[in-house]
């Protein structure tokens, strides 16, 4: 009897012990595909070989001072016009993908993104008010006024809900219809302000809204990297915490979690972190939602895997649309969303409908 | 017991009141409509115009029966229709998705509509061959609004459907169609993109008599038909293990439900262009005051819709000088509204 139990102990260790090598193994390979993705995304840009570009990137990072005129010039073409936009769709992409994990697993459901409360036209209100009414803070200027002007916009919604979360039940589904409430609110106000502009502002902001990163240069950077990084740092830590909240909000307080801050303290987090994305780079949509629930197809629902493998999925579904605006189309003239959703929904569409239910979540 | 029954009964009586007060707020509303406006008009004016057509006789002014009878009207009627529509939609959506976030749009029936527009607008495609101007773009907007119902008909025929893929799978088909709309839209000029925007907001402005029959009988049928299934939609409520071994076929009253709702929502958004919020918190507010059982719910959304649209279309007249869109006014008005009903009642009827 005893030796029985334990084979089936060591079983289960073992099949465990696979799962586990099968989701880490599955994030190091998206890595590895990440990084190749983003090489061949600028040797694609530039026109150089994919090794020539990888050397030039590595010689660059390593300090290696180019030795003539044309290393000089290949090194400053791939470093300052093609390598922003490409960290900027990886940073973006893991970014979005983070929001998106962490507002499913803590909704409880599938259709919210990081957008859910109202982050995104709260920017895009910010934004437009400052395209179309000139509106800026008062040391800013052009470009910098309007992001500036956008990140503060994206805050808005949070702050609301962060004050309304006294008078109300902070349940999931009151959370995102408030948000959606929100948004819809905010949307009305930049369709306010886009009817009493005249018809060239509105192609401006709607320009704005669709979201790219073909313009970003290298300033844009460290403020969106900061934030990522110690963003997805934080949320790796309490992935544990998320998969509680999966559970349902009754069950996880069973397990000792205070949900009702928790989730405000998500909140707060991801709202941040997006404001922070998508103040450079527009409203860069689709990805957020999709690149978890792809995650989760491939590797279930287990958010310490989610967390990591979410991001590098989200990150490589944005380098790819930006590799892919690069080859087929006018580059810099279609905006990546817009490649992202022509490639990718069709993609999802055929992931969702052959999905086994074994790894289905929701 | 007997004051149990008592206790049931009051509650009962609540709801139809909470539903009968919104119809009778929609009549007052609806009279009241035909006055607002820029031209000014009397209620004796108002009721002369209406007596004289009803009857058959011919009306004194000719501008008191352009302005009154041909554009107030239909306005007003199609204001409640729409509303009635909308917010019924969504009432459904959300209890057979059993998601709060659904509405008469999720099945990407909006995008569908807009890419319908802007391959009218932009492109000047025309589904339906030798069909041009205004017509086209009703023509294609209601076509193109049905494709992503059918794809996951289509779908759903081969493989086993769940609310969540139901859902992700609208996403997709939303996405790609506003990907399409989105890259015709870079290539517009600013004046056509203006118009293409103004037609996604929504508005009442442009409906004539022609539309008026049209719109009522998709949505007199629609809401007949939603309102027998009354009772599955409840059960559908408890889960969907719930439902089978009470004898429901859930995956065909899914999927017939969400048809229905789509040819509904096809039929006025093609005419109105996409009014938002009504759809989603529409049946919200309704919930609060009358719970979720769908033998009132569908009514009181509708009664709550209608009055509301109504509303909200009287505003958008008195605003500024071209009014704005219905669409813009109704998330104005509404969200407030929402978040203070939200804060008063505290609800938990979801959570």
């Amino acid at each position: 009897m005893n030796t029985v139990k334990r084979t089936e102990d060591i079983d289960f260790k073992q099949n465990y012990k696979r799962e586990i090598t099968k989701k880490v193994s599955f994030v190091v390979c998206s890595l590895v595909v990440l990084v190749v993705l983003a090489v061949l995304s600028c040797a694609i840009g530039t026109g150089y070989g994919f090794f020539e570009t990888y050397q030039i990137i590595l010689d660059h990072i390593m300090g290696v001072v180019p030795a003539n005129k044309a290393e000089w010039w290949a090194d400053h073409y791939v470093w300052e016009n093609v390598l922003p936009s490409v960290v900027a769709a990886i940073i973006a992409g893991a970014g979005l993908a983070l929001g998106g994990s962490v507002m499913q697993s803590m909704m409880g459901n599938p259709l919210a993104d990081p957008y859910t409360t109202g982050i995104s036209s709260g920017a895009c209100f910010g934004a437009v008010a400052s395209i179309t009414l000139g509106l800026s803070f008062s040391s800013l200027g052009g470009e910098m006024g309007i992001v500036a002007m956008a990140f503060v916009g994206a805050l808005v919604p949070a702050l609301m809900m962060i004050l309304l979360s006294k008078y109300i039940n902070t349940s999931p589904s009151t959370l995102i219809l408030i948000g959606t409430a929100i948004s819809y609110f905010f949307n009305a106000m930049v369709t306010y302000v886009m009817v009493i502009a005249d018809a060239d502002a509105l192609q401006d902001a709607f320009i704005w809204q669709i979201g790219a990163v073909s313009d970003l240069h290298w300033s844009d950077i460290p403020l969106m990297l900061c934030v990522v990084a110690i963003g997805s740092v934080l949320i790796m830590v309490v992935s544990n915490k998320l998969n509680l909240m999966m559970m349902g909000d009754n069950s996880a307080k069973t397990m000792g979690l205070d949900v009702e801050n928790f989730r405000m303290l998500c909140l707060i987090l991801i709202s941040i972190l997006v404001a922070s994305i998508i103040s450079f780079t527009g409203i860069i949509g689709f990805v957020g939602l999709i690149a978890p629930h792809i995650t989760r197809f491939i590797i279930g629902g287990d958010n310490k895997f989610v967390v990591p493998a979410g991001m590098l999925m989200g990150a490589i579904i944005l380098c790819l649309a930006d590799l892919a605006s690069r080859c087929l189309l006018d580059y810099g003239n279609v905006p990546i969303g817009v490649v992202m959703s022509f490639i990718g929904a069709p993609v999802f569409l055929y992931l969702v409908t052959r999905s086994k239910s074994d790894k289905e979540v929701f | 017991m007997a004051s149990r029954h008592e206790g049931y009964r009051r509650l009962c009586r609540r709801k139809v009141l909470f539903i009968a007060g919104f119809m009778i707020l929609t009549a007052v509303v609806a009279i009241f409509s035909l006055n607002v406006g820029f031209y000014e008009t009397s209620f004796s004016q108002v009721f002369d115009v209406i007596w004289s057509n009803l009857n058959g006789q011919p009306v004194s002014s000719r501008q008191d029966q352009l302005i009154i009878w041909d554009i107030r009207v239909p306005e007003a009627l199609v204001a409640i229709m729409t509303g009635a529509a909308l917010s019924v939609g969504g009432a459904v959506m959300q209890t057979v998705l059993r998601n709060p976030l659904a509405d008469s749009y999720t099945m990407g029936i909006s995008s569908g509509a807009f890419f319908g527009v802007t391959i009218a607008a932009i492109a000047g495609i025309s589904i339906l061959p030798g069909v041009g101007g205004n017509l086209a773009t009703v023509f294609n907007a209601f076509i193109c609004s049905l494709i992503p119902v059918a794809l996951i008909l289509l779908i759903s025929r081969k493989r086993r459907m769940t609310p969540t893929k139901i859902i992700l799978i609208g996403i997709a088909i939303m996405y790609v169609f506003s990907a399409v709309s989105t890259l015709l839209m870079l290539t517009a000029d600013s004046e056509t993109l203006a118009d293409v925007y103004a037609w996604r907001v929504g508005t009442l402005s442009q409906v004539e008599w022609g539309h008026v029959g049209i719109i009522f009988v998709f949505v007199t049928l629609g809401l007949i038909y939603l309102m027998l299934n009354n009772k599955k939609y409840n059960l559908m409520m408890a889960g969907e293990n719930c439902a089978q071994t009470m004898g429901i076929d859930t995956k065909r009253t899914t999927l017939t439900s969400l048809s229905i709702v789509s040819l509904v929502t096809a039929a006025v958004v093609s005419f109105t262009g996409t009014i938002g919020f009504i759809g989603l918190v529409g049946p919200h507010i309704a919930r609060i005051f009358v719970g979720s059982e769908s033998k009132y719910l569908i009514p009181a959304s509708a009664a709550f819709g209608a009055a509301f649209l109504l509303v909200a279309d009287c505003v958008s007249r008195v605003s500024g000088t071209y009014g704005l869109p219905v669409g813009v006014i109704s998330a104005m008005i509404g969200c407030p509204l929402f978040i203070i009903i939200l804060v008063k009642m505290r609800s938990k009827e979801w959570a």
